[in-house]
């Protein structure tokens, strides 16, 4: 009995056992073939979507290269600024940690917290909760360590000089591409090659390790501009729009050898650090975007055909005793004085609508439309500005008389005063005409490349520019631009007022005051534009009376800054000392022989301490030490008072104080040129 | 109690396999949890631990083990009872008794314990051909640690038992029959269970196995991961601590459930094969010590233990390999776990236990 069940037993056993283990070695065999199939058929397939989601690209934003001007002063940088960014599947309550990155970055409001509280409820793998932070700021959000929330780094564009060439440089949005002016037009450039890294990343999504690729950083441009004699240009365009209440107005400062433009000022002007708080019409670059009638200004252009053509020599009399003219049937044309019979010299210094009629209808259209383009309207001029405007020429062969008398004054012909300054520069320097570039150079790598100068083409003979130059001195010695007065100095000039148009007519109370010119005149270094939209002030609304004194100011800053020699009544050569550059205009200044100079001392010694009053704080400083002296500076803008007083005995070692202010003062506008004019 | 001819008689070759696959786990866990840390410690503490009840298990001789069978049976179920009213929680679940340095897990213990008083009951070399009242009370014995584990909740855990009351009751020659019966009754409960007995997260985990694509980021995740680990290791593997799927966190708990995958990661087919090799070697060895056994105490108690081994194994490389739905079953003798090791270790003491003693009487 006992036997027979243990035998049993053993048999079911053995086969029970049987069974299972064909079933474990059937098992066996698939997993064996399962894992075959993974490891070995499909392996690549795996390795690829490993891969894929542990190694992510990300791009890395290459560092914008600077802007600088001529001079290598820093115009625009570009530093690492933090973004805060939130993983929102990571994060537990939407709320609570929208309310403790509110906390955390302070100037959050209500609004914001809501918005960013569904910001995250919403996204899944990625979204910002601020862009561009300050270090404050991104300080106080890492230290509340919550989960889900990260930081990367972008590139957050500075300017350091606020609204100095705002227009010019334009600004950056917050992907790091150039949306306006120079940082738009040269993107490609400034903006470099973009890196690459490989980031290794678990599944969380942190970052386990990463491989770069380093991005190319941008070039670096080097402007024409000059950081001084653009601040200078700001500074007096604002001052003068200011005082003639004026709308806005623009000033060009350009080499008229060159084409390079030294200074570009518009007013009203913008931070481009806080581009998106400006309101857009301050935004507008005037000096290439806006169009205006030139009016009278436009008379060099008649001039100058008039001449090249033989039509008209200087000397030639012209009657222009009625003071109107009368364009077929119904139309009138008006001067503002009676002014007899005069030689077109004077047509021209006096501003004569009547005789450049005249010499425009001997001309006829055809003549007058062919200098008109050669002059370069109607035309963009240049490739650094994208959005500039051509302006607005009439087809010459479709003139009617009527429209060829508007034409020979500057009006029915729409220009920008770019135009109009690269027009002007090639009376200046003897009838080329150049092309106008506000850079200078590319700078990549250590690598400095020269943009070269270029002339687009021949517009008049250095005869017909000798002579107008000399009519335009004489506009300034005796005629409507006596204001442009610079003593010491030769100025030619030509100022224009022109009626706006306002809604489909000629404005009775709006004009465009403006004066164009170049000093010194028979060795030209800069040629100036200055248009004043719509004055309203004491002064008026003439270019002679609005734009020159505007002129005036900044072509005398611009002397002074490039310590150009006085060309009437020339100083001895011991005057400038080449190796100091030759460029302080406080060895100019220093002997003070030029007449009428400073009314204070007239005849100071050249030994006392020098007139430091309309010197930026660093020229100053320069010349006080250089007499052995220390400074104090108080305030900030230009020297407006100084102690010791000019001309007083040098002490060294001493401190001597000196007092800026932002603006020019009506006492150091009257004390630097006042003089002159009465 | 313990001749020393008896030293001669243990099977080396299956100590030797069993330690192999103990450091190839161990060295896994150090891959996978990024070089020497508290969990590689604590594993190296429960193979020495295991390596002691081991020993122990394997000095004492079976059958004076299976007389007190009932006893040991019965702590456990207090030891189960206790955990389930006062254990610690951890991610939801009572399971663990805090020992301070060390958390015990009973329902692990629970497994040997169950083959031992299975083998004792349906063993009992008196008895003859098992009986349908025999079969029901094994089934009442199984029952009572099962629902109290289910209970914690450790569902996998749980079902490790069933294997383990299923083989012994097999191989003591439940009637086929029974055994259709048990399947076809099997296959009509499922619609039923899948609509009335099954929580939502169980349903979700059993769809997302048949279509993972359908929620690749939710439940469906760690299947495709499981693959992705598997798939890109090769041929000849990606090196060891070069497995980036693990330690990347792409596969949750690596050094736990998917040891295998993570070998599979960084030792490549090649890798995969050697460690296939060792568990089917241990298997067979470990059936060959059933047949070998003197009674059928021995052989049941083999097979019981065997079993729950099996099933785990079994399933973990199946689903290692994508191809079951993602349990908290871990691998025996690889994956962390320091009271699933010394319960492993103990229970192979249990099968050398019987093979060494097939001679005496």
């Amino acid at each position: 009995m006992a036997e027979k069940p243990a035998h049993n037993w053993r048999n079911t056993l053995k086969r029970r056992l049987l069974v299972s283990v064909l079933l474990l070695g059937g098992w066996a065999v698939s997993i064996e073939a399962r894992l075959a199939y993974l490891q070995v058929v499909r392996h690549s397939h795996y390795t690829e979507r490993a891969e894929n989601q542990q190694v992510r690209t990300i791009e890395t934003a290459a560092e914008r290269g600077d802007i600088l001007d001529r001079n290598g002063n820093v115009l625009a940088y570009s530093v690492e600024v933090d973004s805060i960014y939130v993983v929102p599947t990571e994060v537990g309550d939407p709320d609570a940690a929208a309310a403790a990155l509110c906390r955390a970055l302070k100037d959050c409001e209500a609004r914001d917290r809501s918005t960013l509280a569904e910001r995250i409820r919403r996204g899944r793998s990625f979204a910002y909760v601020r862009r561009q932070v300050s270090t404050e700021q991104a300080e106080r959000v890492a230290a509340l360590k919550l989960e889900g929330v990260g930081f990367v780094k972008e590139n957050r564009r500075f300017y350091p000089n606020k609204e100095l060439g705002a227009h010019l440089l334009g600004y950056v949005g917050i992907d790091n591409a150039g949306l306006s002016g120079l940082e738009a037009t040269y993107d490609s450039l400034i903006r470099g090659h973009s890196g690459t890294m490989l980031v290794q990343t678990d599944a969380r999504r942190l970052v386990f390790s990463r491989l770069e690729r380093p991005p190319t950083s941008g070039a670096t441009l080097e402007l024409t501009m000059d950081q001084t004699l653009q601040h200078i240009a700001e500074r007096e365009l604002r001052v003068g729009v200011e005082e003639n209440r004026a709308t806005g107005g623009t000033a060009v400062v350009m080499d008229p050898l060159t084409g390079e433009i030294l200074a570009l000022a518009n007013w009203p002007s913008f931070n481009p650090n806080t581009y998106r708080e400006a309101r857009p019409e301050t935004k507008r670059n005037r000096g290439v975007q806006d169009l205006y009638e030139p009016g009278s200004t436009f008379k060099i252009v008649t001039a100058s055909a008039a001449f090249e053509e033989h039509v008209v020599a200087p000397d030639d009399l012209i009657d222009v005793s009625a003071g109107r003219i009368k364009i077929g049937k119904t139309r009138v044309i008006n001067d503002d004085h009676r002014y007899g019979v005069i030689s077109f010299t004077d047509v021209i210094v006096k501003s004569s609508n009547v005789g450049a009629i005249k010499a425009g209808f001997k001309l006829g259209p055809l003549k007058l439309g062919e200098y008109v383009s050669k002059f370069g309207f109607g035309r963009r001029t240049s490739p650094d500005f994208p959005g500039e405007s051509s302006g607005i020429v009439w087809d010459p062969a479709k003139l009617t008389d009527s429209a060829l008398a508007s034409l020979s004054m500057g009006y029915q012909v729409a220009v920008t005063p770019l135009q109009m300054a690269v027009a002007v520069s090639s009376i200046a320097n003897g009838g080329s005409l150049p092309e106008p570039r506000i850079v200078r150079a590319v700078i990549q790598d250590d690598k400095r490349t020269p943009v070269p100068h270029k002339v687009v083409r021949n517009t008049v003979t250095a005869n017909t520019a000798a002579v107008l130059t000399e009519i335009m001195e004489q506009v300034v010695e005796r005629g409507t631009g006596t204001r442009a007065k610079i003593p010491g100095f030769t100025v030619a000039g030509k100022t224009g007022t022109a009626q706006k148009v306002v809604s489909g007519r000629y404005s009775r109370s709006d004009y465009n005051a403006s004066f164009v010119g170049f000093v010194p005149s028979r060795k030209p270094q800069f040629a100036i534009v200055v248009v004043v939209d719509s004055p309203h002030g004491k002064n008026g609304y003439y270019g002679g009376t609005v734009a020159a004194p505007i002129f005036q100011r900044i072509a005398d800053a611009a002397l002074r800054l490039r310590g150009v020699t006085p060309s009437v009544n020339p100083q001895p050569p011991i005057i400038v000392d080449p190796r100091d550059g030759g460029n302080r205009p406080l060895q100019v200044r220093g002997p003070a022989e030029l007449p009428g100079r400073n009314e204070s001392s007239p005849q100071a010694p050249v030994k006392g301490v020098p007139d430091l009053r309309g010197l930026s704080a660093r020229g100053a400083m320069q010349a006080i030490a250089r007499i052995g002296m220390k400074a104090r500076i108080r305030g900030a803008g230009v020297v407006v008072d100084q102690q010791p007083a000019p001309g007083s005995t040098i002490e060294p070692g001493t401190t001597a104080t000196l007092t800026l202010e932002r603006r020019i003062t009506a006492n150091t506008e009257s004390s630097s040129s006042g003089g002159t004019q009465q | 109690m313990f001749e020393r001819r008896l030293y001669h008689h243990i099977d080396f070759g299956l100590l030797a396999a069993i330690l192999a696959l103990c450091a190839i786990g161990l060295s896994q866990i150090y891959s996978a949890t990024g070089g020497w840390t508290a969990i590689v410690e604590t594993q190296i503490v429960g193979i020495l631990l295991g390596t002691v009840a081991l020993v122990v298990c394997l000095s004492i001789d079976y059958r004076t083990l299976a007389d007190k069978s009932h006893w040991i049976y019965g702590a456990v179920v207090v030891l189960l009872i206790y955990v389930l009213l006062f254990g610690a929680v951890r991610g939801g679940s009572r399971r663990w008794i805090d020992l301070g340095a060390f958390n015990l897990q009973p329902s692990e213990f629970a497994k040997a314990t169950l083959a031992l008083v299975l083998a004792k009951f349906l063993g009992d070399s008196r008895r003859g051909v098992v009986s349908n009242v025999d079969l029901v009370i094994a089934g009442a014995v199984t029952a009572i640690p099962l629902f109290i584990i289910a209970k914690q909740p450790d569902l996998g855990t749980a079902a490790t038992l069933i294997p383990v009351a299923f083989a012994v009751a097999f191989v003591a020659g439940m009637p086929m029959r029974l055994l259709g019966i048990l399947a076809v009754v099997a296959v009509l409960a499922a619609p039923i269970a899948w609509r009335f007995a099954l929580q939502d997260y169980q349903k979700e985990r059993i769809s997302t196995f048949l279509d993972p694509a359908q929620d690749a980021r939710g439940a469906g995740y760690q299947q495709i991961q499981a693959r992705i680990t598997v798939g890109s290791g090769g041929p000849w593997g990606k090196g060891f601590t070069e497995g980036t799927q693990g330690q990347l966190r792409f596969l949750p708990v690596a050094h736990n459930d998917f040891i295998f995958s993570v070998l599979a990661e960084e030792q490549g087919f090649a890798g995969v094969i050697v460690a296939l090799g060792l568990y089917f070697f241990i298997i067979m060895r470990a059936i060959q010590a059933a047949q070998l056994a003197k009674d059928r105490l021995g052989a049941y108690l083999v097979l019981g233990v065997l079993a729950s081994f099996t099933f785990q194994v079994i399933y973990n490389i199946t689903m290692s390999a994508g191809l079951a739905p993602v349990k908290g079953l871990t691998l025996p003798l690889m994956s962390y776990g320091g009271s699933s090791m010394i319960a492993t270790l103990a229970g192979f003491g249990l099968i050398l236990n019987v093979r060494m003693r097939r001679f005496t009487n």
